[in-house]
């Protein structure tokens, strides 16, 4: 079941089909200059086998009475390489949509980047760096099954996302969210194992289509790689920080503070003035105290004690992207300084 | 094998089915546009905007019945999102709906809404799907400006679809007419597997055989095709029509029933 138009506003709807517009046209330009005429063939066939696919099914190991079929978005960008396959996963969602009416007009937009763009490009990611090297099946059964885990839950988180952005969920984010991840993880399982086992069987009976062989399959830059982490990351850092649970954890459960129980006297007490002064700097000067705002200047100290000015979750978004970005910053100036200097072959011309 | 596909009505004739394919849709884009962005309130305005796809179907010479039974196939999504909306909102709000008044929540005002406006739009887009071939859909999507691989693509799929499922069906009913009982989950997995292997390998060779004998016909990679799209008074009339019809629920009738 893909997402219905009551799920969006219309400036929601009208920018993702815009994304996903561009998207798809993006990668159609890219594919335009290598795909030759016999690919056509092929890419229209392997859009139908996913169709037909999804009507084998098999009996689920826990649950008598409910069987399980495969989606089969990641095995095509597995075996087709993440352009192609986004393609033919999109002409999927759109005659799944205009013929099937499985998803809204509006909704297009969305379903495509849900289905098509985001588990493709992500699924092949995952597969390629899980089975980079020699060919090893143990790897490769592996790298598959999460790969589709991954892409399968990337596609489920953006749908609490697109819908909690056009404000027409009752029910709270964070429930809708954690349902639809806990559903799409059981999914997201079967079809890696169901994946797994039709990579097992071709690899028995043609693994020329396995090594890439077939058609079509483009190569992907590091660059590629490195954006869509970083994409991936600030999307993880603005979203997921929201969840974040701001009672104490673990740690500071044990000796600082306990919620229930006011009186807690905190077991540590340290005196120490060098402690305290370093305590006091840092809070002068810490940018974003505790994920949100400062309520003091810069250089002053504020009275942080159980600050009642609300955290809006705007700045707690701010917060986790700051913070991932400062976090590469600082994890790519160490890689720079770290980086093995190469040699350059001095040629003397001499003699 | 005959399919019962959706758009079996699309080969008839009717005024409908003779409008433009770019005019159609883009009418069904807009209407359901409209639709979706109603603040929910009113049952009443949302009936007056179901006037439009319901005019369409009719004049098409499409039985309601089948309309309203693709509609149930394809909403337990939307009813299961509908049906939360009474379960976490509960402020109660006083309603009238002709000689009754009642208390009822804002959720179930949600849900009803939501119930409604998916029925609203589903019946435009079967209204369109039903009434324009999809070969002609096609047509108005490239000339609108979708990439032309994505379009050659689309063709391709809806021709295969077709026959893939049928080489299915007969995988299916070998595997049925050899089963005796159910063997567990690991052996059952292995088998769906090989299934599906094979069924990709056929799929593959398909393709490869199909290639050849388009090579074999001089196909070169540009895809030709016959129909002309042309704007005839009819389409402008119909356009004209609707777009009348929207702008005035909105501004003439939605500020009285809203």
């Amino acid at each position: 079941m893909h997402m219905a138009n009551e799920l969006l506003s219309i400036p929601v709807a009208a920018g993702t089909l815009a994304i996903a517009g561009a998207g798809v046209g993006l990668v159609c330009r890219k594919v335009r200059r290598v795909v030759t005429s016999d690919k056509l063939a092929l890419m229209g066939i392997l859009g139908a086998f996913v169709f037909a696919a999804q009507m084998v099914n098999f009996q689920l190991p826990a649950m008598p009475g409910t069987s399980g079929h495969l989606v089969g978005a990641v095995l095509l960008a597995i075996i087709l390489g993440p352009h192609l396959g986004t393609i033919v996963i999109s002409s999927i969602v759109i005659v799944q949509c205009l013929i099937f009416q499985d998803g809204g007009l509006l909704a297009l937009g969305c379903n495509i980047i849900n289905l098509a763009l985001a588990p493709s490009y992500l699924g092949y990611f995952l597969y390629k760096i899980a089975t980079a090297g020699p060919f090893n099946s143990v790897r490769v059964y592996i790298g598959s099954v999460l790969a589709c885990i991954i892409a399968v839950e990337a596609g489920a988180i953006l749908v609490p996302i697109q819908a909690a952005l056009s404000g027409v969920l009752a029910v709270p984010f964070s429930t809708f969210l954690i349902t639809m991840i806990g559903v799409h993880l059981l999914v997201g399982t079967i079809e890696g194992m169901v994946t797994v086992a039709v990579l097992g069987y071709l690899k028995q009976v043609r693994p020329d289509v396995l090594v890439n062989a077939l058609p079509g399959n483009v190569r992907l830059s590091r660059k590629a790689v490195l954006v869509t982490l970083a994409v991936f990351t600030l999307v993880a850092g603005a979203g997921l920080s929201l969840l974040a649970c701001d009672l104490p954890d673990g740690l500071e459960w044990t000796y600082a503070e306990r919620p229930d129980d006011p009186d807690f006297e905190t077991i540590v007490s340290n005196n120490d003035s060098a402690i305290k002064a370093v305590d006091n700097f840092q809070s002068k000067y810490a940018l974003l105290p505790d994920y949100s705002r400062r309520n003091s200047a810069l250089g002053e100290t504020g009275n942080n004690e159980m600050a009642e000015a609300e955290v809006s979750a705007g700045w707690t978004s701010f917060a986790g992207v700051v913070g991932s970005a400062i976090t590469m910053a600082v994890i790519w100036v160490t890689a720079w300084l770290l980086r093995k200097k190469t040699v350059t072959a001095n040629c003397d011309a001499k003699g | 094998m005959h399919h019962a596909h959706i758009d079996k009505f699309s080969f008839m004739d009717s005024p409908v089915h003779r409008l433009d394919s770019r005019v159609k849709l883009l009418v069904a884009l807009v209407f359901t546009a409209m639709v979706i962005s109603l603040p929910g309130t009113s049952p009443g305005i949302l009936a007056c905007y179901a006037i439009g796809p319901f005019t369409i179907l009719v004049l098409g010479k499409i039985p309601l019945r089948f309309a309203f039974k693709q509609v149930l196939l394809v909403s337990p999504f939307v009813l299961v999102l509908a049906l939360s909306c009474p379960l976490y909102d509960k402020t109660p709000v006083m309603a009238a709906f002709g000689p009754w008044l009642g208390r009822i929540t804002v959720g179930w005002m949600r849900c009803f809404t939501i119930i409604a406006k998916f029925i609203v739009t589903m019946l435009a887009l079967m209204a369109l799907v039903s009434t324009t071939r999809f070969s002609d859909l096609l047509a108005a999507l490239q000339r609108l400006g979708v990439p032309k691989v994505l379009i050659v693509q689309l063709g391709f799929l809806y021709r295969y679809i077709f026959v893939l499922i049928d080489s299915a069906h007969h995988i299916l009913r070998a595997r049925e007419s050899r089963r005796l009982r159910n063997l567990g989950f690991k052996a059952e997995l292995k088998i769906a597997a090989s299934m599906l292997g094979s069924l990709f390998i056929r799929s593959i060779d398909t393709a490869y055989r199909i290639n050849l004998a388009m090579q074999g016909r001089g196909f070169d990679g540009k895809w030709r095709s016959l129909s002309k799209l042309q704007i005839r008074s009819c389409d402008v009339f119909f356009a004209l029509t609707a777009v009348s019809f929207m702008l005035a629920l909105q501004f003439f009738i939605k500020p009285v029933l809203q």
